[in-house]
């Protein structure tokens, strides 16, 4: 009896531990035990709705985590990818039409958000009418409203857009930033739904995407968490996250040091202090497409400008003046100092990594002074003089570039001065915000795009937004041929042409200037060496990591 | 005039006191920008610019704007604060308590080591013991406190690692249920030691940071104020009697010079609240003064309004009490006179 109990005993344990290392074995991948990647994050979101966020504000990349698009892009190429969608439409595929106009995206079947509801392309049609109508201030609701005319659901898992004209950019332009991420409509519609222009207030501070991560909690100013979506209908993430918020520079660097941040946003001058550090790796690989620029206004309102400029409104409307202040830049004191290293010289509003980046195309690329004191001799201001100053937020990387812009143009000649008014970011952000703008220079850099489309008509066009503000039309020798330009190469679809009209816009560009590009500035990170498959891609939101295919290691 | 007549004058003046406040306060913040700022950005058209100032009433005169303001604050509501994406009244609370719970812990430590220090050195005055405690006293009050910081920051946490910074290990911060907001007292009623210690384990960094300044403070006057009274007839006539010389010291002297320190202790209060703005940032305390110095920077003015109105009252409320514990411990002190 003893025995028989004993072989049973046996029997049990053994298939008991037969199971169970079944089991362990048919368990998949996610049913290990998630590490917590933890990462030292520069910004506060202003919000987590796709609907109401800011190109560039730091909700982006929480967004760019939780919620998913119908496209993406991978972290080597800017080749863009199905996401939400199976296939990019193109016009070989059949998908846009022969015309331009209309764009079809099948859609994804199984997908299910995170609160359970399932995903179809009426959530797609209710997330992308839903920008459009609420359109709330600052957000980037023009990048559809200004395209789309109408959004139609063809069957659940078909989508269509039709646009308003051929935009060779569209894919790229506006189905690609976080705008456009697919919100679940049953979730919008059950707490508290949209009126049109208010935002919704769960919405601005939870998120219910299909992405590779759910939102948990978002503790205000202090940290952000997420947990990897264990249903995601791609290869899930590996680790969860926590984002540790609004933290000084500093601490971030001595954070990664203690090991209490795995990755951190930093930028390059403080690179240096990671060389040789134990357990530190340093990651510096492309470039940002955030170009650091000094923006010269030629539509100062009368007796705007600040006490103590001497110079009259039209300053920068000489086209000489503003090529002086290109050539008389030093771009190596502003890379090799404040950038350590980590820049390129670009003085085209095409950044270098952008579709159509000429290298081929004139460029100011060195300090040339004897050619900005000719300049400067020909206008007469090099015996009469000038004050003018440049507007920045105080404290930051741009302030280093007014200075050094500063240092080129006295040093030149003590005559020319150059006031860096440094403010706090509040009031650059509210003086930024005035039409007309009331100083003649300010420095910042430009929004990151995927397309050259965006730069030019945002940073060069003369009717487009910044355009508007500085008045290029009074500065442009021929501001028609350039707004031509710009939009024929808009709405061209072949490939060839259209580098062949943005390399062209790049010479006209370097003639006739409208910034003055310090620099780009080189993508550079420091982060702990347990963190596996580190990739930095300028095209997702800054600060262009995306967590789920980093691996914590212990 | 009598306690009970001067605390009642002192609360029938409060609210007009309060009223000046929230109107200076008001005024300057208008003064230092406009209250859309923080959500300005120049990608707006000039309809959306103006779609704001209509929410936030800008085209209607100062004094309606004041009005809209202090109806709101009667209601519970402050504002929306662009640097936290809340409501200010639903972060307020935990921030506050974050910032209490360290001002509390910091001056808890540097009223017990300040007295005793200060006891201390006056007893044995002019002796090592003296000169010692004068230089770290010395040190406390010349340190400016965010280097002070930085310099525990850099030892403690990035080379030992024997510290943490931040409030608590997120982890054990989720275990637990947080009535109060208070970590410490939350471990308690939640019966977790490894909350507990978390909590302290966290706080001493921060703490000593703001405290140091303090102690050096309160020990030089308690040395001072004691060195004096030992110096007085009533404690020769006191050792004269046979008492011991540690009953002379605590019973006597040091009940006496404790009347100037306890000025000093209430104005400490003062310089704690200012001082955590520094030491929240360094050690990334999820507090007022780190939420504050944010919206400082982008113009956040519902935040920067309700931060300074809540610290004009408590100003007003801690000068209050500190006046009656005085007139408490010295009965000659005439108030209201």
């Amino acid at each position: 009896m003893k025995t028989e109990n004993g072989i049973q005993t046996v029997g049990l344990t053994g298939t008991a531990a037969l199971t169970a290392i079944g089991l362990m074995m048919a368990a998949p991948a996610w049913a290990q035990d998630r590490q917590t990647i933890v990462h030292g994050a520069d910004e506060e979101p202003a919000t987590l709705d796709p609907a109401e966020v800011e190109p560039g504000e730091g909700g982006e990349a929480i967004i760019f985590q939780v919620y998913e698009r119908l496209l993406s892009v991978g972290p080597d190429s800017p080749e863009l990818l199905p996401a939400l969608a199976t296939t990019v439409p193109t016009i070989e595929n059949g998908l846009i039409s022969e015309d331009g106009l209309t764009f079809r995206f099948p859609l994804r079947e199984g997908v299910t958000f995170h609160d359970g509801s399932p995903f179809t392309a009426d959530d797609v049609k209710f997330s992308w009418d839903r920008v459009i109508s609420l359109s709330l201030p600052g957000s980037g609701a023009e990048i559809l409203s200004d395209r789309v005319v109408e959004t139609r659901v063809i069957d659940d898992y078909t989508f269509e857009v039709e646009i308003a004209e051929p935009d060779a950019s569209f894919l790229y332009s506006a189905v690609l930033p976080t705008t456009a991420s697919i919100v679940s409509q049953e979730a919008v519609e059950a707490n508290g739904g949209d009126a049109d222009g208010e935002p919704n207030e769960f919405m601005a501070g939870n998120m219910v995407g299909t992405g590779p991560y759910t939102f948990v909690s978002w503790n205000r100013t202090e940290n952000l968490t997420l947990e990897v979506n264990e249903g995601y209908w791609g290869t899930p993430a590996n680790d969860n996250v926590r984002l540790e918020m609004g933290v000084d520079p500093d601490v971030r660097v001595l954070g990664l040091r203690a090991g209490e941040f795995d990755t951190i946003e930093t930028d390059p001058s403080y690179i240096a202090d990671f060389e040789g550090m134990d357990g530190v790796e340093i990651y510096s690989e492309g470039l940002l497409l955030e170009p650091l620029h000094i923006g010269f206004n030629m539509n100062v309102p009368e007796g705007a400008l600040p006490e103590g400029d001497t110079i009259p409104e039209d300053f920068f409307a000489d086209v000489r003046i503003r090529q002086a202040f290109n050539y008389a830049f030093n771009y190596d004191a502003f890379i090799n100092g404040a950038l350590a290293g980590f820049g390129e010289v670009n003085p085209h509003y095409v950044p270098i990594g952008v579709f159509g980046y000429d290298p081929e195309a004139p460029r100011y690329d060195t300090q040339d002074l004897a050619k900005a004191e000719e300049l400067f001799r020909e206008t007469g201001y090099w015996d009469s003089g000038f004050t003018a100053t440049v507007i920045v937020e105080s404290g930051s990387l741009f302030e280093i570039q007014a200075l050094i812009l500063k240092d080129s143009i006295e040093g030149l000649n003590p005559d020319l001065r150059i006031n860096v008014l440094g403010v706090a970011e509040a009031v650059f952000d509210e003086a930024l915000a005035q039409s007309p703008l009331n100083y003649a220079m300010w420095a910042k850099n430009g929004d990151p795009a995927a397309d050259p489309i965006d730069y030019l008509q945002t940073y060069s066009h003369p009717d487009g937004e910044w355009g508007e503000v500085h008045g290029f039309r009074s500065g442009y020798g021929d501001p028609d041929a350039i707004a031509d330009l710009i939009d024929a190469a808009a709405v061209e679809l072949d490939r060839t042409a259209r580098a062949g009209m943005i390399s062209e816009l790049q010479t006209l560009l370097y003639e006739d200037p409208m910034w003055l590009i310090g620099a780009q500035e080189g993508v550079v990170t420091a982060y702990r060496d347990r963190i596996e498959g580190m990739v930095i891609q300028p095209l997702w939101p800054r600060p262009s990591i995306n967590f789920a295919i980093l691996d914590k290691t212990n | 005039m009598q306690l009970r007549d001067y605390v009642i004058r002192r609360l029938i003046l409060l609210p007009f006191l309060i009223i000046g406040v929230s109107i200076i306060v008001f005024s300057l913040t208008r003064i230092a920008g406009s209250p859309i700022g923080v959500y300005l950005s120049h990608e707006m058209s000039a309809a959306e610019v103006a779609q704001l100032e209509e929410r936030f009433h800008l085209n209607d005169p100062l004094w309606t704007q004041y009005f809209y303001w202090v109806k709101g604050v009667f209601q519970g509501d402050f504002g929306w604060s662009g640097v936290a994406s809340a409501a200010v009244a639903d972060v307020f609370p935990a921030k506050l308590a974050a910032t209490m719970e360290l001002s509390l812990f910091s001056a808890f430590v540097a009223v017990v080591l300040g007295l005793w220090l200060g006891t201390f050195a006056g007893s044995r005055r002019n002796q090592w013991q003296d000169h010692v405690t004068r230089v770290v006293a010395v040190s406390g009050a010349s340190l400016p406190l965010f280097w002070f910081g930085i310099l525990l920051l850099i030892v403690f946490w990035a080379n030992l690692g024997w510290f943490p910074v931040g409030r608590s290990d997120a982890d054990i911060w989720a275990s637990i249920n947080h009535p109060t907001g208070f970590y410490i007292i939350d471990a308690i009623l939640a019966g977790s030691l490894t909350a507990l210690w978390d909590a302290i384990w966290h706080l001493i960094l921060p703490a000593l940071t703001l405290g140091f300044g303090a102690v050096a403070i309160i020990t030089r006057m308690m040395r001072s104020a004691l060195v004096e009274e030992l110096q007085q007839d009533y404690v020769d006539a006191a050792r004269a009697k046979g008492l011991p010389e540690r009953l002379v010291l605590r019973r006597h002297a040091r009940r006496n010079a404790l009347v100037p320190t306890v000025t000093v202790i209430g104005l400490t209060l003062a310089f704690l609240m200012q001082g955590a703005i520094a030491a929240e940032i360094i050690f990334r305390w999820p507090g007022l003064g780190r939420w504050m110095a944010s919206a400082v920077v982008r113009g956040d003015q519902a935040t920067i309004m309700t931060y300074v109105l809540f610290t004009s009252v408590l100003f007003l409320l801690t000068n209050l009490i500190v006046d009656i514990i005085y007139a408490k411990l010295d009965p000659r002190v005439r108030l209201g006179d």
